[in-house]
């Protein structure tokens, strides 16, 4: 989590970076920018990634001194798209639509920009060309998860594979994978699985369980969501094979970082974009607009390689260590136009 | 049951769920040889320990004729007590899990007093209090799961850590001709399966509460006291469902938000499924531990036939509707109207 | 008009390897009660579900007039004009609808418009009561009138169909004199109009009333036929019974000393103060309307309700039990009327039903229930009570209704008591089963003050070594039973200033 501590402890690194900005510089409407009203309206809301995305969300709002409406539909797709009509009737200048299914928002998304209301769009597809697209690259998620695999293994591997399909997320990040397939044909995916049922993390370890008893071969496990790690690694040394299997997966939290670090542990290495900073930038490429200034119709917020060695050799236990000890994890270098004030305290 | 000749209905009837698992364990050695070894068992008890502690737990409040749907979200807060009270608070093991205890009776103890003395009815009572629990557990952490070093809302990370003893519930393996085979949570499971199947057959307490299942004016009318009996019956379901969160958390080793459905639904899968076992048409505590067992089995099978999870949803569905029929059309009776 | 009469012909039914009709002929003439007799376990019932579309006949025909009737189901036999009022009230009614629902259920349930046009339901509910003489609000949710008028609302409900045969199943056994009158003369009415009506009963007085003819059945058969006037009603009993039936004969012990003594009680705001005294060895029948306040005071006794004012004693100390447990506790014990609501535990054996109460006594180290000893006494009491079955390990539901009735009687009867209460012992069972009860309860009396209660007086003259009335909420009259004026009696049972409020009572503890 990224919290305040990091922002105040991080003061002489942020300084570094553009525009500490105060209100007078910043273009309107950020001028008044107690006048301006946001709406962030979520899909997904439980978890750790969700949780701290909505934290970035919030301080990056604080930062540029606007109102913050946040309207949580609890994957209710209907809600949703009314809670957008319900933003457009508050009068809100911008909405930020977090997660959702495409056919639901794409019209109320629609009716919003028609409004006069600008809108960007994290990790749902609205099909909107008025709509920046914000997105942690899932793709590069995999691609570098992947090839610290190739390197810690080689070319040649027997491999389980973790996966939902139905997923945007994880659908993007086994593109990368069947890519990965392709190019390197000597890996050999013996067992493909994965389950959503809550909690997660047991469910994936009881059919990890069956598969690694099934398949003992398999050396290297491919789970690109934390959650699926997890289960993987609680089943893998249930059955005793923790020096047998490397775990390569996606996202990282503070609990996933002490179970990277737990002596002779499979999760080898993980690639992460920071949920907080995907908020700020969401905010930020939304002030964009307000502003009148035109963010890409693709914002990429880009992820960081995260292995145990490094873990290990920084001496990292918490997310705070996390970005203190790798800079490039608490910033991201996008829609950063130089009046862009950035969170303090 | 007077028939000393038994038709092929009632043989049917009678064996036809054990037969069925029987045929299921020789389907899967054949197609996945990896699937008859002691590990495999074993796992299978394992996969199914937490949901099978729970269905124990609904079993009880079934066999008073009542429901709850809150042990999944008491499992879960059980989860996050622990995680809070280690983590957060710098306890030892034995506070957290008598504290976890402590919550899951009193969950249902507030359970049965909606029920018995405010009359709520109990589907609607528990459905409330799983509501009410799922946004209390997560209160004290604003949302955030528990882990060591995770940041406090009032500043600070929080040291303290899941004592190794705590871990042991969840993780510790006994030698069982084969070293470190048995998890403790599988010796868990069997233990409590015991014990609740010989309280409710064969004790003075079990008997009462299957008369209130059954008649519960008429056991009053015999004066049994009816309103105490179902209170504990939910107070035990709160209990086993708190134990239940407790081996979950020493098996996660952190403190994850979780809404705790999956566990509701197939902790009832497992005991409603255990209505079938040996024609007993009744909620029973050896049906729940073998419908649970019955469920990893085809989990577990399913799994290293690389069958992707939905086609699990399916057959786990498909075995619950068969075990119905097997309970409520061939064996003629009505078995109970509810759930 | 073509002949309406019912003809039943080789009618057998089994159910797994219990042949429960075993080839029934039988006429039912139109515009004529046949009454059906009928010892519990003969078959009756079941004939009576296969009429109105339950259960499917294994073979054997019947015909309605001249056409074949066969119902596939409740509903086909009400199209087809077989109207069935069954002995179980809430069988006929919905409790959480109104009463022009109730009234109206048969043609919401046929289909019809989707949108229930409120008023129109209501005036066509109203029409449908009024045929009956039924006088109330029809707005008026069925769960919170009393049992009678909800019994009226069902029988309402099955005139409304224009039945051609009309089957009650034992309709009067909650209905008041007056209630039980205006339904008598309503099934008169009928039968003027040329229904056929098989009315199926155990009560002498009902059937001596209404029977053009009657039926004998026996072990899944009919066993007599009688038709000639005058009816041969010894002739009827002994057909269903198989045998002679003896007129019972009290003799009245000393009674030993007082158990139960009541004094200044009042029942309920308003009613008389009585007192009442029970000895040991004496049996007591409190007769009485239904509503007249015997269920009351067997509550109060038995700690589910109170009396307003009075002192009660149970051999010299305060009685004031708080519930059933504090009750049986002192050595009250009450055995409930309607079984299959208060008494019977559908799912247990009937050894696990004998003991319910008593378990206690079974039950070892760690409250270890010892089979053995339950098994054991409820031998002994299946001996004792004389009750039908193979094994004590037996379904409670397998057993006929009488057997039940003799296993929950027996439940009673297992422990040594102060004061034994029996609500309607006798309720739903045929007169041998009746005859044995009542022995039982006198054989064993002698320790104990035993309290009958019943509606009807035959049933208390059989019983009883005195017969005590009661009428609204208190004692109008004590007669020792020896040269009894039953006349007196019956006019002591109605001869209230206002009519006893109907089915007040209800259940024990409803």
């Amino acid at each position: 989590m990224i919290s305040r501590r990091v922002f105040a402890g991080l003061l002489g690194s942020i300084a570094l970076l553009p525009g500490l900005a105060v209100a007078q510089d910043m273009p309107a409407p950020f001028d008044a920018p107690a006048e301006v009203e946001i709406a962030l309206v979520r899909y997904l809301s439980t978890g750790d990634f969700f949780q701290a995305y909505l934290s970035g969300v919030e301080q990056q709002a604080a930062a540029l001194g606007v109102t913050l409406r946040v309207f949580d539909s609890r994957q209710d797709a209907a809600l949703q798209a009314d809670m957008v009509d319900q933003a457009i009737a508050l009068g809100v200048d911008g909405i930020i639509v977090q997660h959702g299914l495409t056919e639901s928002m794409q019209e109320a998304v629609q009716r919003a920009v028609d409004a006069g209301i600008k809108v960007v769009a994290f990790d749902v597809n609205v099909e909107n060309p008025a709509v920046p697209q914000i997105e942690q690259s899932d793709r590069d998620l995999a691609r570098l998860a992947l090839e610290q695999a190739i390197v810690d293994n080689g070319e040649a591997w027997t491999a389980g594979y973790v996966y939902v399909p139905g997923i945007a997320p994880l659908d993007r990040r086994d593109e990368t994978w069947r890519d990965f397939k392709g190019r390197y044909p000597g890996i050999n995916e013996v067992a493909m699985f994965g389950t959503l049922d809550n909690p997660i993390a047991n469910a994936v370890a009881n059919q990890a369980r069956s598969v690694v008893s099934a398949n003992p071969t398999i050396t290297v496990m491919f789970a690109p969501y934390d959650e699926f790690a997890k289960g993987v690694m609680i089943a893998v040394n249930e059955a005793g094979m923790g020096t047998d299997v490397s775990i390569y997966s996606a996202d990282v939290s503070t609990a996933d970082i002490a179970m990277m670090r737990e002596p002779d542990s499979p999760w080898k290495a993980t690639a992460a974009t920071n949920p907080a900073v995907v908020g700020e930038v969401s905010v930020r490429a939304l002030a964009m607009l307000l502003a009148g200034e035109e963010p890409g119709a693709q914002v990429i917020v880009p992820p960081t390689l995260i292995t145990q060695a490094m873990l290990n050799e920084l001496d990292i236990s918490n997310m705070e260590e996390l970005g203190a000890k790798l800079p490039a994890f608490v910033h991201a270098d996008v829609a950063m136009p130089a009046w862009m004030p950035l969170p303090r305290r | 049951m007077t028939a000393r000749r038994l038709s092929l209905v009632d043989l049917a009837i009678r064996y036809g769920f054990l037969l069925l698992m029987a045929g299921l364990i020789v389907y899967f050695s054949i197609v996945a040889p990896a699937f008859l070894s002691p590990q495999s068992a074993v796992f299978v008890f394992q996969s199914v320990a937490i949901t099978g502690i729970l269905a124990l737990g609904v079993t009880a409040t079934l066999v008073v004729g009542g429901f709850d749907l809150s042990i999944g979200a008491v499992a879960t807060s059980a989860l996050m007590l622990s995680a809070y009270v280690m983590v957060i608070w710098e306890m030892s093991a034995g506070v957290a899990v008598a504290l976890c205890l402590l919550m899951g009776a009193t969950v249902g103890l507030l359970n049965g007093i909606l029920i018995v003395k405010l009359r709520v009815p109990d589907l609607l009572a528990t459905l409330g209090m799983m509501f009410l629990l799922v946004g209390l557990q997560r209160i004290p952490t604003e949302g955030n799961s528990i882990s060591t070093g995770m940041a406090l809302p009032g500043g600070g990370a929080a040291q303290g850590t899941f004592s190794p003893a705590f871990l042991m519930l969840g993780r510790h393996r006994l030698d069982f001709f084969v070293e470190n085979l048995v998890p403790l949570s599988v010796v868990f499971l069997l233990a409590i399966a015991v014990v609740v199947w010989l309280f409710l057959e064969f004790t003075r307490h079990g008997r009462l509460m299957y008369a209130i299942g059954s008649n519960a004016q008429a056991a009053g009318l015999a004066g049994v006291n009816v309103n105490r009996y179902k209170i504990v019956a939910y107070m035990i379901s709160g209990t086993l469902a708190s134990f239940g969160g407790i081996l979950l958390a020493a098996r996660l080793g952190r403190g994850d938000v979780a809404s705790g459905n999956n566990l509701l639904l197939d902790s009832v899968a497992a005991a409603l499924i255990g209505y079938a076992v040996l024609g007993a048409s009744k909620p029973n505590a050896f049906g729940t531990a073998v419908g649970a067992v019955f469920v990893g089995i085809l989990l577990q099978g399913l799994t290293m036939l690389n069958a992707p999870y939905y086609t699990q949803d399916f057959v786990k569905g498909a075995v619950l509707v068969v075990a119905l029929v097997f309970t409520f059309a061939l064996s003629g009776r009505n078995g109970r109207g509810r759930v | 008009m073509a002949d309406q009469s019912i003809r039943i012909t080789g009618l057998t039914k089994a159910f797994g390897r219990n042949q429960v009709l075993r080839g029934v002929d039988l006429a039912i003439p139109a515009g004529q009660v046949t009454v059906l007799m009928g010892a519990n376990g003969a078959g009756k019932s079941t004939l009576v579900k296969i009429l109105c579309g339950v259960h499917g006949a294994d073979a054997g025909r019947v015909t309605l007039g001249d056409v074949p009737f066969a119902p596939v189901s409740p509903a086909a036999a009400l199209r087809a004009g077989v109207v069935t009022v069954h002995q179980n009230i809430n069988d006929g009614v919905v409790p959480d609808l109104d009463v022009a629902s109730n009234l109206m259920l048969d043609e919401l349930a046929e289909g019809g418009r989707t949108f229930i046009n409120r008023r129109a339901l209501r005036a066509r509910a109203r029409e449908i009561a009024a045929a009956v003489g039924l006088d109330l609000d029809v707005t008026r949710p069925l769960a919170g009138i009393a049992l009678a008028e909800r019994q009226l609302v069902s029988i309402a409900r099955a005139m409304s169909h224009r039945p051609r045969l009309l089957i009650l199943d034992e309709p009067t056994s909650s209905l008041s004199t007056a209630e039980t009158d205006r339904l008598f003369a309503l099934i008169e009415r009928l039968r003027d109009e040329g229904v056929a009506i098989l009315y199926i009963s155990h009560r002498m007085s009902d059937i001596r009333r209404l029977a053009d003819r009657i039926v004998s059945m026996r072990d899944g058969a009919i066993s007599g036929v009688f038709d000639a006037a005058p009816l041969d009603y010894s002739g009827a009993v002994r057909a269903m019974l198989g045998h002679e039936i003896t007129e019972v004969d009290v003799t009245i012990p000393a009674p030993g000393a007082p158990v139960l003594a009541m004094q200044g009680v009042v029942l309920r705001q308003g009613a008389r103060r009585f007192d009442l005294t029970c000895h040991e060895n004496e049996v007591i029948a409190i007769t009485g309307l239904v509503g007249a306040g015997k269920s009351a005071l067997a509550a109060a006794l038995f700690g589910l309700g109170a009396a307003v004012e009075g002192q009660v004693s149970l051999d010299g100390r305060r009685h004031a039990p708080k519930g059933p447990a504090d009750a049986i506790a002192a050595g009250v014990f009450l055995a409930a009327k309607d079984r299959l609501i208060n008494a019977v535990i559908a799912d247990f054996d009937i050894s696990r039903n004998l003991t319910l109460p008593f378990l206690r006594r079974h039950a070892g180290p760690l409250h270890w229930v010892r089979r053995g000893s339950e098994l054991a006494r409820t031998r002994a009491m299946i001996a004792m009570m004389g009750v039908v079955c193979q094994s004590p390990r037996d379904g409670i539901l397998t057993l006929s209704g009488g057997n039940q009735q003799k296993v929950m009687v027996a439940r009673w009867m297992a422990e040594d008591c102060r004061l034994l209460i029996l609500d309607e012992p006798f309720q739903g069972v045929d007169i041998q089963a009746r005859r044995d009860i009542g022995r039982r309860i006198r054989d064993s009396a002698a320790r104990r003050a035993t309290i009958v209660l019943c509606a009807e007086i035959d049933e208390a003259l059989e019983v009883a070594d005195r017969i005590v009335v009661m009428s609204e909420h208190s004692i109008v009259g004590s007669h020792r039973n020896e040269n009894i004026n039953v006349a007196a009696i019956m006019a002591e049972v109605v001869e209230a200033p206002h009519h006893a409020r109907l089915g007040a009572e209800g259940n024990p503890t409803a």
